[in-house]
């Protein structure tokens, strides 16, 4: 297991948004994390990585880290914990005072302190890999969203993640440019990189997830292998849910 | 054919409105006051306001409220007090406190400037920052910054371009407001002009002359200004 989470918990004020949930990722898993607005399934995986501070729970690493958020965990803690995720955002937050060159850059060369000329060398990879050779030294708001959210994806892989998050990635996106940022996400998986996808995108959740999380209430009322949760659940709030997405009208 | 017109315009036999001697002579004294007082109070107590300014907007948005109190209480006692009677208690009041607080003119106007600076601006530095969306401190945190490399490396040159306008404003208000230094002793610009008058009784022509330099002065500072806000357009979508 790269991560184990156990015992979750979250709440703003008197809402509970995560009641007790619990998730392993092996590595090079991807799992795709779905559920109706409103579930709580953003809140996780921005837990994952302390963007949300969880009110109780632990997570455990591969290499021993552990976390237990029942204590508060120290600032340093906090930071060890970020340096091995990364994370794409639904509305991309690129630095926009930064080209796309300079927002991939930054993480290495400020918080790793990497030499400029070897990080500028494996920027324009990561930029070439997600297919903006041509535009890496545009400034965010010259770029369509897609463009933008490939900038995001290479931005997160720079710091070398062990974990990569995506918030709904695409939900923000035109229809049109939804394949380019998938197809960058598929090619990840393939490479063996562990993922974590929040994303109403059942088609993609199929054909790449390893598994699958339902969260509805705060809580994982089902999970499982892709096919599944998504062809045969058997939970009536699973199939509800499904049915909903799947013939929206 | 100004010069002309303007000579025949004379009031009830009184001397000419426009003295054009005394004019190019008093320009050298009051020039003088200016580079060596008005412009250095200007630029010292901007540039320490805005160190104040900064701290306070920061400690205003910290979750301390031990900071944010104290931060909050400087802000209202300076916005709520006269400058004027904030030069006075520091140049006239404090030295009853005694010898260790008798202070020269000119910090004791640096002082009062750079805290009336700081109080303002501290204001308009607190909006700039909360007007940039809290994802940038998000995505600063994920790629592994701490808060102060996120507040100086991702937030406060996003905020910088959005306060350019308004700082320029207080910069510009303070090179006016420096006139008021003449009443604690500061021999600037205005106090010049003051003081060719009483020998002079030109009022008119020297007050209006020392009026047609702020002017300049001001009309150059908002050229700049208009430069610098261009150059921080560059990532701004148009």
């Amino acid at each position: 297991m790269l991560i184990s989470v156990k015992n979750l918990h979250k709440s703003f004020g008197d809402l509970d948004v995560l009641r007790g949930v619990d998730l392993e990722i092996p590595k090079g898993n991807v799992v795709a994390i779905i559920g109706p607005s409103g579930s709580g399934k953003t809140t996780f995986l921005r837990c994952l990585n302390a963007l949300e501070m969880p009110n109780k729970g632990t997570f455990s690493f591969s290499d021993g880290f552990e976390l237990d958020f029942a204590r508060s965990p120290k600032k340093e803690e906090i930071l060890k914990l970020r340096r091995k995720s990364g994370m794409v955002f639904q509305s991309y937050n690129l630095f926009p005072h930064k080209t796309a060159l300079e927002n991939v850059m930054e993480g290495p060369v400020i918080v790793q302190r990497k030499k400029k000329e070897e990080v500028r060398v494996k920027a324009e990879e990561l930029l070439k890999k997600v297919g903006l050779a041509e535009k890496m030294h545009l400034y965010p708001h010259q770029l369509s969203g897609g463009q933008q959210q490939r900038v995001g994806i290479a931005r997160a892989l720079a710091i070398e993640p062990e974990l990569m998050l995506f918030d709904e990635p695409t939900s923000a996106l035109d229809p049109e440019l939804v394949g380019e940022v998938l197809s960058v996400m598929r090619e990840l998986a393939k490479e063996g990189q562990t993922m974590a996808v929040v994303t109403h995108e059942l088609k993609f959740a199929e054909d790449v997830a390893d598994h699958v999380m339902f969260i509805d209430g705060g809580v994982i009322v089902e999970q499982g292998p892709p096919e599944e949760i998504l062809k045969s659940p058997k939970e009536a709030r699973t199939k509800q849910f499904l049915d909903r997405v799947l013939n929206p009208s | 054919m100004a010069k002309m017109f303007l000579n025949e315009l004379i009031i009830n036999n009184a001397a000419p409105i426009v003295d054009w001697d005394l004019f190019w002579s008093s320009l050298g004294p009051m020039i003088e006051g200016g580079i060596k007082n008005t412009i250095p109070l200007t630029l010292i107590s901007f540039a320490c306001g805005l160190v104040i300014a900064v701290l306070t907007a920061l400690a205003r948005i910290s979750t301390s409220k031990i900071l944010a109190g104290i931060a909050r209480v400087y802000v209202s006692a300076i916005r709520g007090t006269p400058l004027l009677v904030q030069l006075f208690i520091i140049f006239y009041g404090l030295p009853n406190l005694g010898n260790a607080f008798v202070l020269d003119p000119f910090p004791s106007a640096c002082i009062a400037f750079s805290l009336n600076v700081g109080a303002y601006a501290s204001e308009i530095i607190r909006a700039s920052i909360l007007s940039v969306p809290k994802g940038q401190w998000e995505a600063g945190y994920t790629i592994g910054m701490t808060y102060r490399q996120t507040l100086f490396r991702i937030i406060l040159p996003q905020a910088t371009r959005v306060s350019i306008p308004p700082l320029s404003n207080s910069f510009i208000s303070l090179v006016k407001d420096t006139s008021l230094a003449s009443q604690i002793l500061v021999v600037e610009l205005f106090r010049r002009s003051q003081e060719i008058a009483a020998r002079t009784y030109d009022f008119l022509q020297l007050y209006l002359t020392a009026a047609l330099l702020y002017w300049i002065i001001c009309f150059i500072l908002s050229i700049i200004q208009g430069r610098i806000e261009k150059r921080l357009d560059r990532y701004v979508a148009k």
